[in-house]
């Protein structure tokens, strides 16, 4: 079951790199919901073969949460307040591809200097995540809409969940649905403080966009 | 192998020794092939000149660097050493003044003989910190002698600069980009083929002088050869000048060069003699094989600018049709340089590439990242040189004239002959060289090893290449296999056209018929995706192209890459260091008499100090 | 020897049409027509071979020369690269160098014959070719850096494990993002969306497509043949990596590899039919995002092994 975590683990950091790289704000929301399906599935594989309710709880609890209501309220904010959906970002999306695997370069390197006790399913579990949790603050510090930016700190919670799950015999349930619960609260806060703003300003009050002559090409 | 003769010469502590070594046998090569070329290739270009200019003094000059350059490569002496750059930088210089009437040749000029003399400096204390150590100016005694890790490490960090003003390293490459377009064309060829090799030759004097050097000399080395490359082919891509650009070319083949030296350093750091040979002999093929294509390309750029007076590549098209013969050596030239299959450039490129595998596969991490960087950066390398040769290429030979510098046919309906056969034939040389070395490398490849052997200070014939030669047998057989298919091909094509010549007519091009001329894609437009894509990187600069008005009129835009380097380093230093000296100038004393009196006191205190 | 070249030639050359009928006829499908007859691309080149060409007064002898190189160009290449059950024929350390810089060699000459022309249309062509290239060259480059690293070889043979099939298993993670990258490498060199469209001749669209816009006759069927032979073979690179198959009877093995074929011509036309073309400055963000996932790779590599 290894290579399936493996495999998921690769998805994960894959999708952030991809909803860094993204144009289209909705482009970014189906991501989030890809990556929170392959999340929600990594609990399932964590023991060999057998699974316990605590680990389909989980698994079903990820997928409904972060896979289901948060994109949908996320959706709805992103209709409601009729945004333009091109994110625009401060650094262009070339440049910053390639910031994104040199983060990825940097997790590595940084996971093979910390040493954890214990031995989790898979040793890639600990690089991915922390390359998750980078590539969603990269996001956020380098876009300039507000959706964008709540897009990036849940890339960044999917990290953390996601080392988190190699604690999943430690942690009781209680806690794990908690955290979703937050999440979830936080999300919704964010919509509506978003509405708000929109509907004082034109636009969020993060960068103006730049126009650019066209492109000769 | 070494062949050694001795002189008595009366200069202090200078021996006219001679050495002549693998090392050395591989620039002489180079050397010898490329002064002869060029040579004969100047009694064609000089002779518009016969009457108008003194070609004596050219030519005078051109015996002394010829001497000069046999000297650097054979001198066994310090002394005689730097004599002979001294006598080689000062011959380059009057060479680089065939033009002196126009002012950015003297401009030239004097830059490149101020940034000659800045890596000369820096060479003089090299060459004496090295023999105050070993305690002797010869360099068989001082190889012999030891230095401690840390002198070492200085050494090379004094010699990096010192001949990499020379080689044409990144940051220090500024008198390159002027020195090259402002020379006649057999002194540029001269200049990037062998001058420039000179600092190459300086620095694998000094590593195989010095013998083991520290680990992080290999990694600098890489470092600088990937910068150097990809900078100087994307500062390539941004010229619409002819020899400029072909300037800016030398810069990213020596950083190539540097990258196999880099390799070959970390082998031996390492222990891997295999991959150490390869990075040091691959790196001295490619000495070889550039001094053979960057002296083809600058003889064609010259016979070029001879018949059209203009080395502007957004003034010229359909060059192909009038010099049939320049265009074939041209293309022949551009595929070398490309490192594309069947020509020289391939091959020192794959052995650099395998030896950049092999320590991919048995470096630990450090070397590994370092080793597939270096491939990385080979790749874009190549990529991004065959977009600027298919640039250089297509704007200057096909397609239509796009100005009148073009010569037409003339009043018969024929072309005037194409060029004197004085400047054809050396480049017909030139080209079947490349030809030569791309479809049978053996000879030169075992040159170019066993240089690296002696660099490397092991027994010729130590390290085993068959890993390496059976593969590039395959190489060599699977392009014949190319050029036969190529021809069955084209019978094939023959014989279902049948024997009668086909249509001809007006280009299709989707239909648009009233297009001229002046609508072809120039040297800028084809590379505009890549600049924008550098931008972050280049300093590319628009100028007009602003529409202002509702009727508006003619208006200009011009683009142009700045260097970097020379924008913003060295052009404010030295605007700095002028206005520093104009400060001196004013508050200098006027009397002749209170220098006279320093002198006599200084005098008084060194007779008082020696008697004492 | 000889005639281990000469089969694989044929195979190379009596195949490769198929495959381009197989991708029309699944694009078809998805817009629920009916579509050409998969053998149509023979016809269509039987057709060619029997035309006269015409050329441009513009054009030089570089201009004749250019279908040649291509497809010779191709067919060396094709020596290097097993097909299935069939070994390559030419096989030594370092062919992959080799691979890489046959075809910079048939894309220099493209372009060149492209800028013969003399037309800015060709030109526009030539200049989005030029500039691709060489974010494809690195994404290519990257992933043959994680194959060398993952199998200790730079032999093409070994590298993609066609003799030893690699254990997805054990190689799984780094694979599945060399495939990806390797994927994406293989539309932007044969021209596909969402990198350049294959079906339309207008200049928004057009990389490939424009570049040969003045051939005619003969030299268009070249020109044709070169580009489906190039598919097929830089396919059947991807083949062994998806299908680790190898059961040791030729005619299964065959059965494999001509499935995995089928079977990148059929994702292929999914990916052509349910994606439009990228604006042309997205294509370049693509070619990055495939050069990002081979890094990832081999980063993975690196902490793995």
């Amino acid at each position: 079951m290894t290579a399936w975590v493996d495999a998921s683990c690769i998805l994960i950091v894959f999708f952030s790199l991809a909803l860094l790289a993204s144009y289209r704000t909705a482009g970014m929301v189906h991501i989030f919901v890809l990556q929170s399906f392959v999340l929600g599935l990594v609990p399932l594989f964590l023991h060999a073969g057998s699974v316990s309710s605590h680990e389909v709880i989980l698994a079903l609890g990820t997928m409904v949460f972060k896979a289901g209501l948060v994109p949908f309220v996320l959706m709805w904010a992103i209709r409601h307040v009729s945004m333009r959906s091109e994110a625009r970002p401060i650094i262009s999306f070339g440049p910053s591809i390639i910031c994104g695997a040199l983060v990825i370069a940097a997790a590595f390197w940084v996971a093979s200097s910390l040493k954890l006790p214990g031995k989790p399913v898979t040793d890639l579990l600990l690089p991915c995540s922390l390359a998750t949790v980078l590539l969603g603050f990269f996001t956020m510090v380098t876009r300039t809409r507000a959706v964008t930016q709540v897009l990036g700190y849940l890339v960044m919670e999917n990290g953390i969940f996601l080392f988190a799950l190699s604690l999943v015999d430690a942690m009781p349930l209680l806690i794990e649905m908690g955290i979703l619960l937050d999440i979830f609260v936080a999300v919704f806060i964010m919509a509506i403080v978003v509405n708000h703003i929109n509907e004082e300003f034109e636009r969020t009050p993060a960068l103006v966009g730049r126009t650019k002559t066209g492109e000769n090409f | 192998m070494d062949k050694v003769y001795s002189l008595i010469w009366q200069v202090p502590f200078g021996e006219f020794a001679l050495k002549l070594d693998f090392l050395g046998l591989v620039f002489l090569a180079a050397i010898a092939v490329l002064v002869v070329c060029a040579g004969i290739y100047g009694i064609g270009y000089m002779l518009p000149y016969k009457e108008k200019k003194p070609l004596g003094f050219h030519f005078f000059f051109y015996f002394i660097l010829a001497i000069a350059l046999v000297l650097i490569v054979l001198a066994n002496n310090v002394i005689l050493f730097l004599g002979a750059w001294e006598a080689m930088t000062l011959s380059v210089y009057f060479l680089i003044l065939f033009h002196d009437e126009k002012p950015s040749t003297r401009k030239a000029g004097f830059l490149y003989l101020i940034a000659g003399h800045c890596g000369t400096f820096l060479l003089f204390l090299m060459f004496f910190l090295m023999a105050q150590t070993a305690g002797s100016m010869n360099f068989d005694v001082m190889s012999r002698a030891s230095f401690p890790p840390a002198l070492a490490g200085l050494i090379f960090l004094l010699a990096l600069p010192g001949f990499g003003v020379k080689a044409g390293f990144l940051p220090v490459h500024i008198w390159l980009p002027h020195a090259h377009p402002a020379a006649p064309s057999q002194v540029s060829a001269l200049l990037s083929g062998v001058a420039i090799k000179t600092g190459i030759y300086g620095i694998c004097r000094i590593l195989w002088i010095l013998g083991v050097v520290p680990d992080w000399c290999g990694y600098v080395l890489l470092i600088i050869g990937v910068v150097s490359g990809v900078m100087g082919v994307l500062y390539a891509l941004g010229q619409h000048e002819l020899k400029r650009l072909l300037a800016y070319h030398s810069i990213e083949n020596i950083g190539i060069i540097a990258i196999g030296l880099g390799l070959g350093l970390l082998g031996r750091s390492h222990n891997l003699p295999f991959i150490a040979a390869l990075g040091f002999g691959g790196a001295l093929l490619h000495v070889i094989n550039h001094a053979l294509f960057k002296g083809l390309l600058f003889l064609g750029a010259g016979t070029v600018i001879q018949r059209t007076h203009t080395g502007e590549m957004d003034q010229l098209g359909g060059l192909a049709k009038v010099m049939p013969l320049t265009s074939v050596l041209f293309l022949i030239g551009a595929l070398s340089i490309c490192g594309l299959p069947l020509f020289n450039g391939f091959i020192s490129e794959f052995f650099i590439y395998f030896g950049l595998f092999q320590g991919l596969m048995g470096f630990p991490l450090n070397g590994v990242i370092a080793c597939g960087l270096g491939i990385l950066a080979l790749a874009l390398m190549g990529a991004l040189a065959l977009a600027c040769f298919t640039k250089v290429f297509g704007t200057v030979f096909l397609g239509e004239p796009r100005s009148a510098h073009v010569p037409a046919k003339t009043a018969s309906g024929t072309w005037r002959e194409e060029t004197s056969p004085w400047m054809l034939l050396p480049m017909i040389a030139l080209a079947g060289l490349c030809s030569w070395i791309g479809l049978a490398p053996l000879t030169a490849s075992r040159l170019a090893f066993s240089g690296g052997e002696y660099l490397m200070r092991l027994p010729a014939g130590s390290v085993d290449f068959a890993k390496v030669f059976v593969p590039l047998a395959f190489v060599i057989s699977l392009a014949f296999v190319f050029i036969a298919l190529a021809l069955a091909l084209i019978l094939i094509r023959r014989f279902l056209l049948g024997p009668l010549p086909m249509p001809v007519g007006g280009t299709w091009a989707c239909g648009y018929s009233k297009v001229g001329p002046r609508s072809q894609y120039t040297s800028a437009s084809f590379v505009g995706p890549i600049m924008d894509a550098f931008k972050y990187v280049l300093l590319f600069r628009k100028h007009g192209g602003q529409v202002t008005g509702e009727f508006p009129g003619k208006t200009h835009v011009s683009t142009a890459v700045h260097d970097a380097s020379e924008e913003t380093v060295f052009s404010p230093f030295f605007t700095f260091l002028m206005g520093l000296s104009k400060k001196f100038d004013e508050n200098r004393i006027r009397y002749t008499q209170i220098y006279l009196m320093y002198i006599f006191v200084f005098l008084i205190f060194l007779l008082v100090w020696k008697i004492r | 020897m000889v005639l281990s070249i000469l089969l694989h030639w044929l195979v190379v050359v009596f195949l490769a049409p198929f495959f381009l009928g197989v991708i029309s006829r699944v694009k078809a499908f998805f817009a629920g027509r009916k579509g050409p007859s998969v053998f149509q691309p023979y016809f269509d080149l039987a057709r060619l071979f029997q035309k006269k060409c015409v050329y441009s007064r513009t054009a030089t002898w570089v201009f004749h020369l250019g279908p040649v190189v291509v497809v010779s160009g191709v067919l060396v290449l094709s020596l290097m690269v097993p097909l299935g059950a069939l070994k390559a024929p030419v096989v030594f350390s370092g062919d992959i160098l080799l691979l890489a810089y046959l075809l910079a060699l048939s894309r220099f000459f493209m372009i060149a014959s492209a800028m013969d022309t003399g037309s800015s249309f060709e030109g526009m062509g030539a200049s989005r070719e030029a500039f691709f290239s060489c974010l494809s060259e690195l994404a290519l480059f990257m992933n043959f850096v994680t194959l060398a690293l993952l199998t200790r070889s730079i032999s093409l043979t070994k590298m993609i494990g066609a003799d030893v099939p690699m254990l997805w298993n054990v190689l799984g993670p780094a694979l599945i993002l060399i495939v990806a990258s390797l994927f994406i490498v293989l539309l932007a060199e044969n021209c596909r969306i969402p990198v350049d469209d294959p079906e339309t001749h207008l200049e928004l669209t057009m990389i490939h497509e424009v570049m040969i816009l003045d051939y005619s006759g003969v030299d268009f069927g070249y020109m044709l043949y070169g580009a489906a032979m190039k598919l097929f073979v830089l396919s059947s690179i991807l083949v062994p990596i998806i299908v680790p198959v190898k059961t040791g009877l030729m005619a299964l093995d065959m059965l494999f590899f001509l499935g995995g074929m089928l079977g990148i011509a059929l994702v292929i036309g999914a990916v052509e039919s349910c994606m439009a073309r990228l604006r042309l400055n997205r294509v370049g963000n693509l070619l990055l995002i495939a050069f990002a996932l081979a890094f990832f790779g081999f980063v993975v590599t690196l902490w793995r092994f």
